[in-house]
């Protein structure tokens, strides 16, 4: 079947705002939007920019807004979209070209919440163990794959790119509530900050859109409800 | 435009009948400070409600207040049980049914004047 | 490591508030909206109304108490907006903070002063 795409380019030294260019690709309904995207690339347009890495879905780098909704162009069928699919960059980053969107924003909030282990305890012969059921605590969080789906599909994040963002806060989470961590504490405070938790406003965006499927307004409101326990 | 869901919808509306209704109780204190020039002064802001155009507008805004009551007690059971958020579409439909069944009959109470006088 | 944030917020307070005030204004507003609008209607108030209503001290209380909690909830509700959409530190976000305290006070204040000061048969005597 033949689908019409429409894509927001931009190419900042051509350029002076973004356009949106056509094109006809021959499909097979099991064909994915990221082949869709690499057909237009290889045959019509050699200029055209994106991401993408394994393809497969785990390695994050292809999120894009396909069809007004973030999703991964390699874990999304032609079948599913229908004839006609619309594809922009990520919104609320500063596009690079074409579909590459600029991820530094993105990083640098998921740094702040200090996505790693603090346990300055010495450590046990072997390892420090968890059991099962403390691991489940965090099993939904550290599924996350940094792709930027659900912060960029936060209408909070579009505002001002303040707000730490979901991801910010699914990593904050998998590390507040692992038993193994000692600094659940400060993490906390940094999100009990104006640019926190708090901003969250359970738009449900994040986790409708999450391709791991993650439940990030869950996980939210578990670090809203830790940090006010903590406090009162 | 984002496609967003039924969490979206709610949020944006829950802005809009906020300002809304922030906007009227500024315009309510005044025209109610109208008390302290006497029955005249008060009786001519009055005035203001008893415009025929203005019983939609009424109706409106006792509408924003009870969505925005409704979609905030939404919000805190979302708050109060994390675990709530698994059944958000399911929330919010019965919400909306809830809001329905409410507002149908004051609808019916406050518009009818207009239709028969 | 990031510039990382002092971690002195408040904001969690504020979040919190929104809520409280939430359940008390339910009750609240509700009750307000339905005495005002739909057991009576806009037709049928007038100042004689209004003066009857305030003559105890019961309904002086209900409605200072919404005034004070809808104005504080609402502006605060506003202020969440203006932070959404304001850069932080920036001229924007300091105008709109300045301008919500001030309507805030003045607001509250003015409110009050009729709760306080309303006197209906100061009007009767003349």
């Amino acid at each position: 079947m033949k689908v019409h795409v429409r894509i927001k380019r931009f190419n900042p030294e051509k350029d002076r705002r973004p356009y949106w260019a056509d094109y006809e690709v021959p499909t097979d309904p099991f064909d994915r939007v990221l082949d869709v995207l690499h057909y237009i690339k290889w045959n019509l347009d050699g200029t055209l920019a994106l991401r993408r890495s394994c393809a497969h879905g785990i390695c994050g780098s292809d999120a894009m807004l396909i069809n007004g909704r973030n999703r991964l162009a390699c874990k999304v069928l032609v079948k599913d979209l229908g004839p006609r699919i619309t594809v922009e960059p990520l919104r609320g980053l500063p596009v690079i070209k074409d579909l590459v969107v600029d991820m530094e924003p993105f990083f640098s909030k998921y740094r702040q919440v200090m996505p790693w282990l603090v346990n300055d305890e010495p450590p046990p012969v072997r390892e420090r163990l968890q059991s099962p059921e403390e691991r489940a605590r965090i099993d939904d969080t550290t599924k996350c794959i940094l792709c930027a789906v659900c912060t960029t599909a936060c209408p909070i994040f579009w505002g001002n790119g303040e707000f730490l963002g979901p991801a910010a806060l699914v990593a904050a989470h998998r590390f507040i509530f692992d038993s193994r961590d000692r600094a659940a504490p400060e993490r906390l405070a940094i999100l009990a900050e104006r640019s926190g938790a708090f901003k969250c406003r359970t738009v449900f965006n994040c986790t409708d859109a999450c391709p791991q499927g993650i439940e990030i307004t869950k996980a939210i409101q578990d670090l809203k409800r830790a940090i006010v326990l903590s406090r009162t | 435009m984002y496609r967003g869901g039924p969490g979206m919808l709610a949020w944006a509306l829950h802005r809009l009948t906020g300002v809304a209704v922030l906007v009227f109780l500024l315009l309510h204190i005044v025209e109610t400070s109208m008390l302290l020039y006497g029955p005249e002064a008060y009786n001519h802001a009055l005035a203001l409600y008893k415009q025929p155009w203005f019983k939609p507008l009424e109706f409106l805004l006792v509408a924003a207040v009870v969505y925005h009551a409704g979609n905030g007690l939404v919000v805190m059971v979302l708050d109060l049980f994390p675990h709530a958020t698994r059944h958000y579409r399911t929330l919010f439909w019965v919400g909306a049914v809830a809001y329905a069944v409410v507002m149908v009959p004051v609808a019916v109470i406050m518009l009818r004047p207009l239709v028969a006088p | 490591m990031e510039t990382r944030v002092r971690p002195n917020g408040w904001e969690w307070l504020s979040w919190l508030y929104m809520r409280v005030s939430a359940v008390l204004l339910l009750l609240l507003v509700l009750g307000h909206l339905y005495i005002m609008h739909v057991v009576n209607s806009t037709d049928t108030i007038d100042f004689a109304f209004v003066a009857q209503r305030l003559a105890t001290p019961f309904w002086r209380i209900y409605d200072l108490l919404i005034l004070v909690l809808a104005l504080s909830h609402g502006l605060n509700g506003l202020r969440g907006i203006v932070n959404d959409y304001t850069r932080p530190g920036g001229g924007w976000r300091l105008a709109w903070n300045v301008a919500l305290w001030t309507v805030g006070l003045v607001f509250t204040l003015l409110g009050a002063l009729v709760l306080f000061s309303f006197d209906p048969t100061a009007f009767a005597r003349r």
